[in-house]
């Protein structure tokens, strides 16, 4: 397993050093991260009922979390809780620890192991599948602590778990801070 | 007017004469301060400090006096529970070699409950489920002879200890079923994303005799239980995000799962649910169940009660629901009741304030501010 999740951090690493992030193969080589990181993730498959998590429409959430979905400006803002791209973030936001959205706070590492949900940008109304990563090696920066929650679930889904810490396999585990990460669209 | 300063002079005069008259201030002797006997309304409150995670405490509070009595360092992310015989604390936990980094150590640490005094520890494989605090992080077999440790690398195992001999005895895999519910002298349950729990006995020497799946129980999809399992006399209690509650009972070879029952009306399902980072809290001899409830919807399972709601667990009713708001506290996201005749439910807010309520009447004895950072999980003593 170990072995598997170094091979693949360090091909999916050299893929985002090699690519544009804008382009289109960075956007393919994201969505093939999430899609491929899942089967990896040690769930047990074995007697799990047939039907997938079914994403309710964001339109649909009610009161959520420790922090509502808000409206206006706030949805559109990486500093903010309420960003769209947040909707089950749960940690303090790297876009106020040096970092951003979608990038660790320098002298950080990132989390090769991660957790996957699906977010809904009001911009567009399309569902995007995101990666919620960790950044980690320094203690809690302990700005702007965000805690949403929709399609999250028990330690017992950890592929859909905001709450074990995913610096856990890092060499230095201490948790700094969360990001989230666009993989691309979710499937309708 | 010259009668009211003369009599102002002639007091400050007697003040001062008072003043110096008065016998000196005695040296004081300094000391450790001893605990008192055991109460049951002491309560251990697991406090996170998320802002600072490094540095996790254990504080003991007394819901009669309202003193904090002490406290137990608890590292990083730290899984705690007590001794069958209430006598030792075990802490498992994580330091980095140089504060917030460096090498990573697991541990487990033996805390003596009379003294609050370090007696012993573990030194474990870098694997202790970093997770927040349950029942099920850490526990001890019934007589006290093994401590289970739930690992998530994220393949997910337990840790089998010898807290007498201070060994680990071995690692069992749990094939993706999480956390560890001790049972009788040699049973380990895990919660399964299957919705079942994967029961494993071991034998003399710790190591794994047989295991065994029990029937699906619970929806992981559509509803999903909480890891923060609530004991009852023969079992724990699992309430769902949809407010489903499992009454499981442990005490036999295999957990038997009773039919769920709800906490909600008709009219009130879809609209309260129960929530927050330790769910419910049971007394058990008078069979009351108390869940902190808010009004919420999908993604509100953290989100504190706004009200408490109590049930008679024998006949499922709703006998009382506590408004917090009126008193200016909460909303509440962890709740623990103590099991005396005259018991009080404590209840932590997300501002770390704590709250003591008469549990039998819902009166509000008391309200401690600011009592850590992020108090989120209660343990009796």
């Amino acid at each position: 397993m170990h072995r598997l999740d170094r091979l693949f951090e360090k091909s999916s690493r050299s893929l985002a050093q090699r690519t544009s992030r804008r382009g289109f193969l960075g956007l393919l080589g994201q969505a093939l991260t999430g899609s491929l990181l899942l089967p990896l993730l040690p769930i047990d498959r074995v007697h799990r009922t047939a039907a997938a998590a079914t994403p309710q429409p964001a339109g649909a959430a009610a009161a959520g979390g420790a922090t509502k979905p808000g409206h206006g400006a706030a949805i559109d803002d990486p500093h903010s809780c309420e960003y769209w791209k947040y909707c089950a973030i749960d940690g303090f936001l790297c876009s106020c620890c040096g970092g951003s959205s979608h990038s660790c706070p320098p002298g950080t590492a990132m989390s090769p192991i991660t957790w996957i949900g699906t977010c809904h940008h009001p911009g567009d109304g399309r569902d995007y599948l995101v990666s919620y990563n960790d950044c980690c090696g320094k203690t809690s920066c302990g700005n702007c602590e965000c805690n949403r929650n929709e399609r999250e679930k028990p330690l017992y889904r950890l592929s859909r778990n905001n709450d074990v810490n995913w610096c856990m396999a890092n060499s230095d585990s201490n948790y700094h801070c969360s990001v989230s990460v666009i993989l691309g669209l979710a499937e309708q | 007017m010259r009668s009211y300063q003369s009599r102002a002079a002639w007091l400050a005069l007697l003040a001062c004469g008072c003043a110096t008259a008065a016998e000196p201030l005695q040296p004081e002797q300094f000391t450790v301060e001893t605990l008192p006997p055991r109460s049951p309304h002491w309560v251990y409150i697991v406090d996170d400090a998320f802002s600072n995670e490094i540095d996790a405490r254990v504080r003991l509070f007394d819901g009669d006096s309202y003193r904090h009595l002490g406290q137990i360092d608890a590292g990083f992310s730290p899984g705690v529970t007590l001794s069958p015989d209430g006598t030792t604390a075990a802490v498992v936990t994580t330091y980095f070699a140089r504060g917030g980094h460096g090498a990573r150590t697991d541990v487990v640490e033996f805390t003596a409950t009379a003294t609050l005094e370090l007696s012993a520890e573990i030194v474990l494989p870098p694997k202790h489920a970093q997770a927040p605090p349950s029942y099920f992080n850490l526990a001890y077999s019934s007589d006290g002879r093994f401590l289970y440790v739930a690992y998530i690398t994220p393949a997910m195992s337990f840790g089998v200890l010898d807290p007498v001999n201070r060994k680990v005895l071995g690692e069992i895999d749990t094939a993706g079923c999480a956390l560890v519910i001790a049972s009788g002298g040699n049973r380990v349950s895990s919660l399964c994303d299957s919705g079942r729990l994967l029961t494993v006995t071991l034998d003399d020497q710790g190591l794994e005799a047989s295991r065994a799946l029990s029937d699906v129980f619970f929806d992981a999809d559509r509803d999903p239980v909480f890891v923060q399992g609530v004991p009852t006399d023969t079992g724990y209690a699992f309430l769902s995000f949809l407010g489903q509650v499992h009454e499981v009972d442990f005490s036999g070879p295999q957990p038997v799962i009773h039919p769920p029952w709800s906490l909600l009306s008709p009219a009130e399902q879809g609209h309260w649910r129960p929530g927050g980072a330790q769910v419910a809290a049971i007394h058990r001899r008078l069979g009351r169940l108390y869940v902190p409830m808010h009004r919420g919807g999908e993604g509100s399972h953290k989100a504190g009660g706004t009200e408490i709601w109590v049930f008679d667990l024998g006949t499922h009713r709703r006998i009382a629901r506590w408004p917090l708001k009126p008193l200016r506290f909460g909303p509440a996201i962890a709740v623990q009741v103590s099991q005396d005749a005259a018991p009080v439910l404590f209840a932590a807010a997300e501002n770390a304030e704590v709250a003591v309520f008469d549990a039998l009447t819902g009166r509000l004895r008391h309200v401690e501010k600011h009592l850590g950072e992020t108090p989120w999980f209660f343990m009796n003593p």
